[in-house]
């Protein structure tokens, strides 16, 4: 996807380059010394990352996006009790989320539980920008967000016109982000999984 | 021609459960047949002036009364965001309006993926600039009827100070009623729940009228916010405007370098729409035009996908299943219901030719003043330009875009599916061009009269 914030991948001169290893070394200036050796022995490797422009955009609101994935990180403090249910609820589910099969661009989600079970971070990778989706999530999912989520203090319910704005509220944009297949959405992947296993099928019976 | 008569007399009628005659007649009436009109856009240079112009015109804006079988031309009044200020509108009834209506269309061109040859920087004045501010439209099916509605308009802004015209812009009265590219457009629109007409063949069931009228609750169960006070935002509703200039050379270079005969660019120029250019659908006819079925308004939507799912039909990237996906099971979670609008079309300029194919054709005037309504039409318009017309993936087609108003990149692809295997054209060409846009509130007839009643000195009313 084109945005006007994209820039080509052009390597940038030597000079800028030089540049940013002289800010590194300023950096790592009163870091360990197991540091400052990494940093001179490393600088080949890093002089090569350093050239190329970055690919990672901005994935509306808050949060990072290289090429069609985006990430999205939250913190919410648990409602009373809230801990407590969303952990039974975690256990029970054992690990499937038929639902978010069916919203078709998440790629991966983590529940991890923070500060003697006080704070929630949730954090997941997903395709293209969040908030489009959300009136979506109201009419079609609303019981398995709302279970799911009235666990969090302050939460609206996900019909709510303010949900977006709590939501957003609660983001912390990843100080960095990367994706190893960064034009591979889930729906992509999936199709490309399905053409693979016709493809093998028809060399099998072709290869007979 | 009314609705009711072009459904042959039989209309299903329906409960009316909100203020048909609070509501402005464009948010109902569909575009009549033929339809002659013309849109002015206004400045208001003096906020009493501006008022004043409101108050006159007040009286000759038409309701949604009896929308079904109304036949007399009809006229419309919208304000922009910069509109309302000039206005004297308070401060918090400014700030109760959503954020995107605000800063306007143009502002809004990175959620809106308007770039290259769609950039507001590129637009023709007096778009992106902030000075529309008052939008007034007249529909009508006869040419008559037409200019007296125009008249009448005309004399509450003729002479008067403070209020100047930035734009006059005829449209409509094309053959056939044809768009710029050719086609029978405007056919399906949603069936709206409490308006006193039931789904009509194909439509699917009523959306709840929040979803397109301030006030009512929406498909979430829930009205969606509105401007403050209630006299303003309730029963009111959100106008987008997007000015389109169609290239027909390009278009038509298009359809001969990948079609050999003159049957083969019909159903070129058909699978890149999903309809024939009489409007009869890819569904029900799926290898030869049928004008009488695309003529036909009890016929001509009466379908769904279930027996096309894989679109060997309606292509899933051609522009009519993209905007409304019906029954298609969709690779991403999506509710076809809260992405629908209400859609009222304006062709303007030189009718469509089907021998134009130099560059120079792609620069006469013609095009369409695309005007979309929706109780949260910019939050709609984002989604439909980000999600399903500038991209692929709900429909497992990658980055391939909606043909006929997709921004196409060098190289854009489009699939059609066949048997044994799809075809995919190579060098799609984006064939409407962006040349302004802007967002307007239709306010109700209650809320117009209060603008024009806003007392002068502290700008309350």
């Amino acid at each position: 996807m084109t945005t006007r914030a994209e820039t080509a991948t052009a390597p940038e001169p030597d000079q800028t380059v030089e540049k940013k290893i002289q800010q590194l070394r300023e950096l790592y200036a009163d870091a360990p010394e197991l540091g400052r050796v990494a940093l001179e022995n490393g600088l080949s490797d890093l002089k090569r990352e350093l050239a190329a422009a970055t690919r990672t955009e901005s994935a509306g609101r808050v949060g990072a996006r290289q090429g069609r994935v985006s990430e999205f990180t939250l913190i919410f403090p648990f409602a009373n009790g809230g801990a407590e249910r969303l952990h039974g609820l975690l256990q029970l589910l054992e690990g499937n989320f038929q639902l978010a099969d069916q919203v078709g661009t998440v790629h991966d989600m983590r529940f991890v539980f923070l500060d003697n079970d006080t704070k929630l971070l949730f954090a997941t990778a997903y395709d293209g920008e969040w908030d489009p989706y959300i009136d979506d999530f109201a009419t079609k999912i609303p019981n398995a967000l709302d279970l799911l989520l009235c666990n969090c203090e302050g939460f609206p319910g996900i019909r709510s016109p303010q949900v977006k704005d709590w939501l957003a509220g609660h983001q912390i944009a990843a100080e960095s982000w990367y994706v190893g297949s960064p034009n591979l959405t889930v729906a992509e992947t999936r199709r490309l999984e399905r053409i693979g296993h016709a493809v093998d099928e028809f060399l099998d019976k072709v290869g007979d | 021609m009314q609705l009711v008569d072009r459904l042959g007399g039989e209309l299903p009628r329906g409960p009316v459960t909100v203020e048909l005659d609070d509501i402005q007649a464009t948010v109902l009436r569909y575009r009549p047949e033929p339809y002659y009109g013309t849109h002015v856009l206004l400045h208001v240079e003096d906020a009493q002036a501006g008022r004043e112009f409101v108050r006159r015109l007040t009286p000759y804006v038409d309701s949604a009364a009896d929308w079904w079988q109304a036949g007399d031309a009809w006229t419309a009044m919208a304000v922009s965001h910069t509109g309302l200020v000039a206005l004297g509108v308070p401060e918090d009834s400014l700030q109760s309006f959503p954020e995107a209506f605000r800063v306007g269309m143009a502002a809004r061109a990175d959620q809106l993926r308007d770039y290259g040859p769609n950039d507001p920087t590129t637009w023709e004045a007096p778009f992106g600039t902030g000075e529309i501010h008052i939008a007034v439209s007249v529909f009508s099916d006869s040419e008559a009827k037409w200019r007296r509605a125009m008249e009448t308009a005309r004399q509450q802004y003729q002479g008067f100070s403070g209020v100047t015209v930035l734009l006059m812009q005829d449209f409509g009265a094309q053959p056939g009623d044809l768009n710029p590219l050719g086609y029978r457009d405007s056919i399906g629109q949603p069936a709206i729940e409490g308006c006193g007409v039931d789904s009509l063949p194909g439509q699917g069931r009523p959306i709840k009228a929040g979803e397109f009228i301030l006030g009512y609750p929406g498909e979430a169960g829930v009205p969606l916010p509105m401007p403050r006070p209630d006299v303003l935002g309730r029963n009111g509703t959100f106008v987008g405007l997007r000015k389109y200039q169609s290239r027909v050379g390009t278009f038509n270079r298009f359809l001969r370098e990948h079609a050999g005969t003159e049957q083969e660019r019909a159903l070129l120029a058909a699978k890149l729409v999903g309809r024939w250019r009489s409007g009869a659908p890819l569904t029900l006819a799926p290898t030869h035009d049928d004008p009488a079925l695309g003529a036909d308004p009890s016929r001509n939507n009466d379908f769904t996908y279930a027996d096309d799912p894989h679109g060997r039909q309606v292509p899933l990237g051609s522009h009519m299943r993209r905007m409304n996906p019906r029954d298609t099971t969709m690779a991403q979670l999506a509710d076809v219901n809260v992405h629908r609008i209400i859609r009222r079309s304006t062709t303007y300029g030189a009718p469509y030719d089907p021998n134009a194919t130099s560059a120079q054709d792609d620069d006469v005037p013609r095009g369409i003043y695309f005007l979309f309504l929706s109780a949260k039409a910019m939050a709609t318009m984002e989604f439909l330009q980000q999600e399903w017309i500038n991209n692929g993936n709900f429909m497992n087609l990658g980055d391939e875009r909606d043909p006929n108003v997709g921004l196409q990149e060098d190289g854009a692809t489009f699939t059609i599916p066949r048997e044994p295997v799809r075809r995919r054209i190579h060098g799609i060409q984006t064939f409407n061009v962006l040349r302004g846009g802007e967002y307007f509130f239709m306010p109700s007839l209650a809320a117009l009269r209060w603008i024009g009643d806003l007392h002068p000195a502290s700008g309350q009313h």
